[in-house]
């Protein structure tokens, strides 16, 4: 079963309808999802970098000038995928009392002392790309590193060109920013 | 088919009373230790289950092979209801928490019933732990035989819950198992009684059963059932969900036998062993076809807090968090590994993990999450890896000595922010309807005189008061999203006060437990118990989720997880001079910030978590809100009409409407209806967007402050002992936190600044 390009639109719009929104949930799951979610995808951006992979709400993996980078859907790009993309975002950091209080007010604020609600922002766009509540202290979490070469040769069987190995290189930025601390 | 009226009188006679020659139980009389370890080496030499490289007889006759397992699973449907109308407990009854499965001689899962998922692998792992202690020989297994086991050092995830099993034998011969689990009310542990805090070592957990013979000929021991008489409060309660979880497995085997009339003992066996390969296939390729290779994180803090429990072992009366990083791999060939260096280390408290336990939260969450076609057996866990360092929270050397009440409690919140880890890699596949999160809840339980005049532990577990984290595609459901427990029911309030000393106040979704977002979370039904006609009781919490203080990283794609959870104890209250004077009582929670029972003349605490026990009296109002579990993306893109709908249902208010989501609201007066001004709304959302890019900073600037923390040690003592017990026991974690924060070689988290 196929899930059409108009109905998958309207589904990640949330204005399917509850009985075929249902109907998907409940159904087989089908194939060939991954390619008419990329072409649904392509077709809303408005640039013109090949979408390798959706990475989450607003972000993809883009072909750019021979690299991969992450790139928001207003045109933002982050970097190379294997570095995590939130340290090139803007950050809004919940850590007091009077942070957490606009989201969580009262009995339901968690407890600064102990608790940090990060928010990552697109500089390009302002949205809200991710909230990560964690402890404070705690390393910003690289949430997915995808290993594209694998997945499009392997499980696809379409390999991309030029492979890169799938390696967390995010330790390239806290270097440098580490160095400049020296 | 041997059942209880042709059981052979020695392992040695078959049916017919000629002597078979055999030495063990098992296959052409193998012993079921033979059988296991066979079972294993050909898993590690073919990677296949029992070396089934080919399995070919299920999908020769795929109509037989289709009726083969649905027999097995109606007979496995049958015998769980069957449970549920011998027994007498609410928890069995109400909330359904039981489950009915049938298992290879060796232990392996072959199906399981409706139910509680959790313990597909654990009671199968009580099996091979009787295999490996020579039970064939030492104790002896015969037809009619009943075994109990509830102790976590050999398998579950609390003593609460009880397993009865029952060998099933045809011509002599052991050809399976049939396994129950219900949960218990009462298991005879230390005040509150079920499920216990104040408990840290094995002899506070209550009685145990270490997979034991209590029964034979389908009869439960007359010293046994003595034994529960004066062991237990609710031994009646405790009698009854055996007698029925023992009328279930009865009930199975007689199906069994009917069946191998009907296809023949030659196919029961195959087919029964390539339900397992043939599923541990479409589990690879499920994963395959729903996710992308690569690597996933998040990580997990687990607060214990319990410096001011009464306990005698005095090391324990301490508060502290530990970490648990956990990093999903999905590999090419479809395996799937979950690694969890830098956990950090065991304490005594009841809420260590074991592997068992671990392996009992991965397979609820993998049969709620992916493998939900109704054929989730051993197969489907079989292409996983579990890497649980020893010494960790996660994986204590012994847990024997240690009290194991609530091994959910991190057990389930290491797994819903796996759920957050799977949903990520369903976003980059493109099935963003499969993106889910769930969340656990603690509350208060008690102990003490019930309204009859007995005296007994008084836990009211309804589980259908949390909702459920958005998808990718819908807002959660509201009060129905427990993984753990999938048919799940808040059970009859009604029923609950038979049982309970007490008056349920309200029962009404909670918009501030919400998480929000595009899509947002389910909401929760907070509880609000009112004690009543109890002449002595103790309240204290009830643990089923070891986040308190921290939220659960649990928001997706730019959602926010759920709001903290709280309690409230409310005691010396007004009520009966309001009952009185006929004046309003307290319903519902209101706003967070004021909530409602501000209204009423009392002494108000708001006891973590792990509350210690306290004594309350008629009239005082215990207060449970939990939080749910995750939003999906960007709130201020959430759909004006989706605002307009939850204003009117009273799921938001307009604090959530203009602040959260950003949109211009109206209340019309005349009408009694909310209003949303789509152009006023835009240019809130534009503001909004304005406001986070004047707001936010660069991650760098944010990198060098924390930093700075982190080498002045200007951070929580509890968080610094955090870190320095991951770092104890991982140098991997050491390394690479040092090298996020460009930290120099002989850093050490330090003392912390209170
Ligand atoms: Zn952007």
């Amino acid at each position: 079963m196929s899930v059409s390009k108009d109905d998958l639109r309207d589904l990640y719009a949330g204005r399917l309808g509850w009985d075929k929104t249902k109907a998907i949930i409940s159904g087989p799951k089908d194939d060939d999802r991954f390619e008419t979610a990329v072409e649904v995808l392509q077709e809303q951006v408005s640039w013109p970098e090949r979408i390798l992979m959706p990475l989450r709400e607003h972000l993809y993996v883009v072909e750019s000038g021979g690299e991969r980078v992450v790139k928001c859907d207003c045109g933002h790009e982050f970097g190379d995928w294997r570095r995590n993309w939130k340290l090139s975002a803007l950050i809004i950091a919940r850590d007091d009392e009077a942070s957490l209080e606009e989201i969580y007010p009262g009995l339901r604020r968690p407890d600064p002392a102990l608790c940090e609600v990060r928010e990552f922002i697109c500089p390009g766009c302002g949205s809200l790309l991710d909230v990560e509540s964690v402890p404070v202290g705690c390393p910003i979490v690289f949430d997915a590193l995808p290993d594209l070469d694998t997945f499009y040769a392997e499980w696809l069987g379409r390999p991309l060109q030029g492979v890169r190995r799938c390696e967390d290189l995010t330790h390239e930025i806290t270097s440098r920013w580490g160095q400049a601390e020296l | 088919m041997t059942t209880l009226e042709n059981r052979p009188d020695s392992d040695r006679r078959g049916d017919d009373g000629t002597d078979t020659g055999r030495r063990g139980l098992g296959e052409g009389g193998a012993t079921l230790a033979e059988m296991l370890a066979q079972r294993r080496r050909q898993l590690t030499e073919t990677g296949c289950y029992a070396g089934i490289t080919d399995p070919h007889v299920l999908a020769e006759d795929p109509v037989r092979a289709e009726l083969f397992h649905s027999r097995i699973m109606a007979a496995l449907i049958a015998g769980r209801e069957t449970t549920r109308l011998v027994s007498a407990s609410p928890f069995v009854r109400e909330v359904a928490e039981l489950a009915i499965g049938i298992y290879t001689p060796e232990g392996d899962n072959i199906a399981q019933s409706i139910g509680i998922q959790v313990h597909i692998r654990c009671m199968g792992e009580v099996v091979q732990w009787m295999i490996e202690h020579d039970y064939e020989h030492a104790v002896g297994i015969e037809a009619g035989d009943i075994f109990w086991c509830n102790d976590p050092s050999v398998a579950g995830l609390h003593p609460a819950d009880v397993y009865d099993l029952l060998p099933v034998f045809h011509d002599g011969e052991l050809i399976a198992w049939v396994c129950t689990v219900t949960m218990e009310m009462d298991i005879g542990a230390v005040s509150p009684g079920c499920m216990p805090i104040a408990n840290v070592e094995r002899a506070t957990d209550g009685i145990r059963f270490v997979a034991e013979k209590v029964g034979t000929e389908g009869r439960l021991r007359h010293d046994i059932e003595l034994k529960i008489q004066y062991s237990l409060d609710m031994s009646d309660i405790f009698l009854l969900d055996r007698k029925g979880a023992t009328a279930a497995n009865l009930k199975v085997a007689d199906e069994i036998g009917r069946m191998i009339g009907e296809f023949g003992l030659d196919y029961f066996k195959t087919a029964t062993r390539e339900l397992i390969e043939v599923e541990r296939r479409n589990q690879i390729a499920r994963l395959r076809q729903r996710t992308v290779p690569g690597r996933y994180r998040n990580v997990v803090p687990l607060e214990y807090y319990m410096a001011d429990q009464p306990v005698s072992w005095l090391p324990a009366r301490k508060d502290h968090i530990r970490l648990v990083p956990i990093e999903m791999r999905i590999d090419g060939d479809g395996a799937l590994t979950l690694d969890f260096e830098g956990a950090g280390e065991w304490g005594w408290h009841p809420f260590n993990a074991t592997p068992s336990g671990m392996w009992g939260g991965f397979a609820f969450t993998l049969v709620q999450s992916i493998a939900y076609d109704g054929r989730a057996n051993l197969g489907s866990l079989l292409p996983v890896d579990l890497r649980l360092p020893l010494g960790s929270v996660l994986n204590p050397e012994d847990v024997r000595p240690l009290a194991t009440a609530s091994i959910w409690a991190p057990v389930i919140d290491i797994f819903s922010l796996w759920c957050a880890m799977a949903s990520n890699a369903f976003f980059m596949r493109g099935f963003r309807e499969e993106m889910f999160t769930y969340r656990g809840g603690s509350g208060m339980q008690m102990a003490g005189y019930d309204q009859y005049g007995m005296r007994r532990p008084l836990l009211a577990a309804p589980t259908g008061n949390f909702g459920s984290g958005a998808t990718g595609v819908c807002d959660g459901i509201d009060a129905g999203g427990s993984l753990i427990t999938a048919e799940i029911d808040l059970g009859n309030a009604e029923i609950w006060e038979c049982f309970m000393p007490y008056l349920d106040l309200g029962r009404r979704l909670e918009p501030y437990s919400v998480g929000w977002g595009r899509f947002r979370s389910g909401a929760c039904v907070p509880t609000a118990a009112m004690l009543h006609r109890s002449t002595q009781t103790i309240a204290a919490g009830v643990v089923g989720g070891a986040a308190e203080f921290i939220l659960p990283n649990v928001g997706l794609g730019g959602g926010y997880p759920g709001g903290k959870r709280f309690n409230v104890v409310m005691r010396d209250t007004d009520v009966p001079a309001r009952i009185e004077r006929r004046e309003p009582l307290f319903h519902e929670l209101g706003h967070p910030a004021h909530p409602t029972y501000e209204m009423l003349d009392a002494e108000v605490t708001h006891p973590h978590h792990m509350a210690p026990p306290m004594e309350v009296n008629d009239h005082d109002i215990l207060v449970t809100a939990i939080g749910s579990p995750g939003g999906y993306g960007d709130p201020i893109e959430r759909d004006l009409d989706a605002i307009r709908v939850d204003l009117d249902d009273g799921l938001a208010d307009r604090q959530i409407a203009e602040d959260v989501y950003c949109a211009e609201v109206e209340f019309d007066d005349a009408a009694k209806e909310w209003r949303v001004d789509p152009q006023g709304s835009a240019r809130r959302r534009d503001a909004k967007r304005a406001e986070r890019l004047a707001r936010a900073v660069p991650v760098e600037d944010w990198w060098r402050r924390s930093r700075r923390r982190l080498l002045d040690h200007d951070i929580d003592p509890m968080l610094s002992e955090m870190y320095a017990s991951s770092m104890r026991l991982s140098e991997p974690f050491t390394t690479e936190f040092k090298e996020f924060w460009a930290l120099p070689e002989d850093w050490t988290p330090g003392e912390g600044r209170p």
